[in-house]
């Protein structure tokens, strides 16, 4: 039996390996028998993943695509028939929604006073305008959540931009995750996957969207945050928040400069600028080459050429000029892996400086619209052809690099520069959309508002040069909307709204440290200070730790792997001794760095509440939760200075910074929340909002 | 998207529960229980790999 079973196995061996060597040539002949192979491969940003279209793939995609062409008369004309009484009950024939994110409801309504924003003062005096009630937290992530889903953070399942591993209490990005292949063949070196990378979206329930699609109603989405990666629905979109760089970061920066001899990797990078005859050299650094045995990264070589008093950047055989001061437009690199997949991304240059040292700022690689190595649209076209319709454009969730300006690797000026140039691409694109729709929804956020304050509240009410930024922003949306105002008529409802206000963000509280200070978190070996991400704590003896920007939890027995409350009594009178106490918390000054703290389970229910945080913190107007304090450092003092350029925020009492909503509709609705607008939508639609939405339709 | 067969009876209730749970659809439901409790079974990911995903988004340090 044995002999026979060792017989078998080796049997089994040479099937496998013939098996594995015939699909590997096949896969491999498929890509080299076809010019543009990047196409077919989906190559997952940084340390990601790699999908290789089988042959297979290939041809089933190929006959899928001729199939598709065939049947497009006959698809349009069923979907005539099925949509041709999708109006009937409709009370309007469309709806924009402009979302403004951030816009604060008090500079609005003094610069409004002041004569200031003529077009919001006409739209809210001739239909109506009212503060908009955030989520808890006021985070972007979990109000836009909010405002698609019409429902509580506990049925959606944001509650922050992280959430923790309960295994291993590590953060994570709470709204999209990007895995690994599950079946990669090995051959040698190479890694050949087999089969798709995991690339899921986190939010729960349903966006209005989606309902309206199922009947008949068509709407085009554009950079609503969370919506990476993009749900299939009868409609267009495009992904925002969430998506990442080409290297699967949420947009690291990279700074090349003869200031350093070696790469060093913060917030962001800076590589070795080497001098040469005619001017620079350095190389610009992909992702990962998930192809090939440890993944090493791919790179691309580039020169900075003198040329009399001017520069011109030359990369994969593309040159252009490098003028100080001014932005290059989308450069184009493509970076090649070891078995020759291309992987398209797309970069902007700005010189930032030329002596006595010399430095090249480059934008995050950008995944590149008319290329996607991610899905970034649905249609999956729809991004390319936004590209070559209106030009590329940023595709990094976060697309401002708030972090370049923190680190001092651009400057005011720049950081404007940059953040105005994202604002006109999407401009362009809401102003298509609104051009081309005659019927249904068109939804566009932009989040320059949100960007600009974050980045400019120390400058407000001061007299430097920076000091009018935020109003010179607010002027800007304003005349945005009056863009927006001729294509609301009279079958039109409009809505421009925020999704949270704005305050100053001066002190940060390290909820970590004041469980620490409190009896609740140990370190290990008695220390008082920890690395990132909980280096060094203690869990057999931490009762509570905190995690992310709006709250913390208690380390529960059975839900965390190592827990140590018991759910139960003890847990809430844990829960209760430490609201207590932290309310008591007191700045060097006298001030009260923290309003309310709320209990989550009190503010929402739903079937998601058990991965919320379990408190909420609502800080005072001033404060936030500390830098180190958000990913899990315990340092020495509670209380810090928030010396940052990132000078504004609004991770505060949700109370303290609602959003803005003004529509051409008379809306006098009490108390008016964000998850009132997707059964709005509906109603409007005259589609009943279903029972598990919990917004109530303003109109 | 792929079909997974329940029976009537048990497709009633989970209906059910779904609806009073606050799920948008009895999918949504199955789903929820179901990756739930693969989670049990599932290997945390490298605190490398976790850091990287992170950097650049602008709110943490």
């Amino acid at each position: 039996m044995a002999a026979t079973g060792n017989r078998y196995t080796a049997r089994n061996r040479y099937l496998k390996v013939a098996i594995q060597c015939a699909v590997a040539v096949a896969g491999l002949a498929a890509f080299y028998s076809h010019p543009h192979s990047a196409q077919f491969a989906y190559i997952g940003p940084g340390a990601g993943f790699a999908f290789l279209g089988s042959f297979l793939t290939l041809a089933a995609g190929l006959f899928m695509s001729l199939l598709s062409l065939l049947l497009w008369p006959f698809r349009m004309a069923w979907r005539a028939v099925r949509n041709r009484n999708s109006f009937r009950n409709a009370r309007v024939k469309k709806i924009i929604f402009l979302g403004l994110d951030g816009l604060d409801p008090r500079i609005a309504e003094r610069m409004m006073a002041e004569g200031k924003l003529p077009n919001l003062a006409r739209l809210a005096a001739e239909g109506s305008y009212q503060r908009l009630r955030t989520t808890f937290p006021a985070l972007s992530p979990v109000a836009w959540s909010t405002f698609a889903t019409g429902v509580s953070p506990a049925r959606h399942n944001i509650f922050d931009f992280l959430d923790r591993s309960l295994k291993s209490y590590q953060p994570r990005l709470s709204s999209a995750r990007v895995g690994q292949p599950e079946h990669v063949l090995r051959l040698g070196r190479f890694r050949i996957p087999l089969s798709r990378p995991v690339v899921e979206l986190r939010r729960k329930s349903q966006p209005f969207w989606k309902i309206l699609g199922k009947l008949g109603i068509g709407s085009t989405i554009l950079r609503v945050p969370i919506t990476f990666p993009p749900e299939k629905f009868d409609g267009k979109l495009l992904s925002a928040m969430a998506t990442p760089d080409l290297k699967g970061t949420q947009g690291s920066f990279s700074q090349f400069t003869t200031r350093v001899e070696k790469a060093t990797y913060e917030n962001g990078s800076r590589y070795p600028l080497r001098r040469c005859a005619d001017g620079f050299e350095g190389e610009i650094e992909g992702p990962e080459d998930t192809f090939v045995e440890g993944s090493p990264m791919l790179r691309i070589p580039f020169r900075v050429v003198r040329r009399g008093s001017a520069f011109e950047l030359r990369v994969e055989g593309h040159r252009c000029r490098l003028n100080p001061g001014d932005y290059t437009g989308w450069q184009r690199l493509t970076f090649r892996t070891a078995i020759g997949v291309k992987v398209g991304g797309m970069a902007r240059f700005l010189l930032t400086e030329t002596e006595p040292d010399f430095s090249v700022y480059m934008s995050p690689i950008n995944i590149d619209p008319e290329r996607p190595a991610l899905p970034i649209s649905h249609p999956p076209y729809y991004a390319a052809y936004l590209a070559n319709l209106l030009g590329s454009f940023a595709t990094v969730g976060m697309a401002e690099d708030t972090w370049a300006l923190n680190e001092g690797v651009i400057d005011e000026d720049a950081f404007l520069d940059q953040a105005y140039g994202i604002f006109e691409e999407r401009e362009a694109m809401f102003l298509h959309a609104l051009e081309s729709t005659r019927r249904g929804v068109v939804a566009c956020v932009f989040d320059t508002s949100d960007r600009i304050q974050h980045m400019f509240y120390r400058h407000l009410g001061a007299t430097d040069r920076h000091a009018m930024v935020i109003e010179e922003m607010y002027r800007r949306m304003d005349a945005l909307v009056g863009k927006t105002l001729p294509f609301a008529d009279s079958g039109t409802a409009l809505f421009v709204l925020s999704d949270h206000g704005f305050c100053a963000f001066r002190r940060g509280v390290n909820i970590n440290s004041w469980l620490r200070d409190n009896g609740y978190l140990y370190l290990r070996n008695g220390d008082r200070e920890s690395g990132s991400f909980f280096e060094g704590v203690d869990w057999s003896r931490t009762r509570a730790y905190g995690l992310g920007l709006g709250g913390f939890y208690l380390n529960i027995k059975n839900r965390e792997a190592r827990g140590v409350v018991s759910s139960g009594r003890e847990a809430e009178d844990l829960k209760h001794e430490i609201m207590g106490k932290l309310a008591a918390l007191r700045d060097a000054d006298g001030a009260t760095p923290i309003r309310t703290v709320y209990e989550t389970a009190t503010l929402y229910r739903g079937p998601y509440l058990e991965a919320a945080p379990d408190f909420i913190v609502g800080y005072n107007e001033g404060y936030r939760c500390s830098w180190e304090g958000a990913v899990g450092k315990v340092e020495a003092a509670v209380l810090t200075d928030n010396p940052k350029a990132w000078s504004g925020d609004h991770c505060v009492d949700p109370v303290l910074v609602p959003g803005v909503m003004f529509s051409n509709r008379k809306i006098a609705a009490d108390d008016p929340g964000i998850e009132d607008l997707a059964p709005t939508a509906l109603k409007l639609f005259g589609v009943e909002p279903p029972l598990w939405m919990e917004g109530k339709a303003l109109l | 998207m792929s079909t997974i067969k329940l029976n009537k009876d048990l497709l009633r209730k989970v209906k059910r529960v779904a609806a009073a749970g606050g799920y948008s659809s009895p999918e949504e439901f199955v789903e929820h229980v179901l990756e739930r409790e693969i989670a049990k079974l599932e290997d945390a990911q490298s605190d490398e790999e976790i850091v990287r995903k992170l950097k650049g988004l602008g709110y943490i340090d």
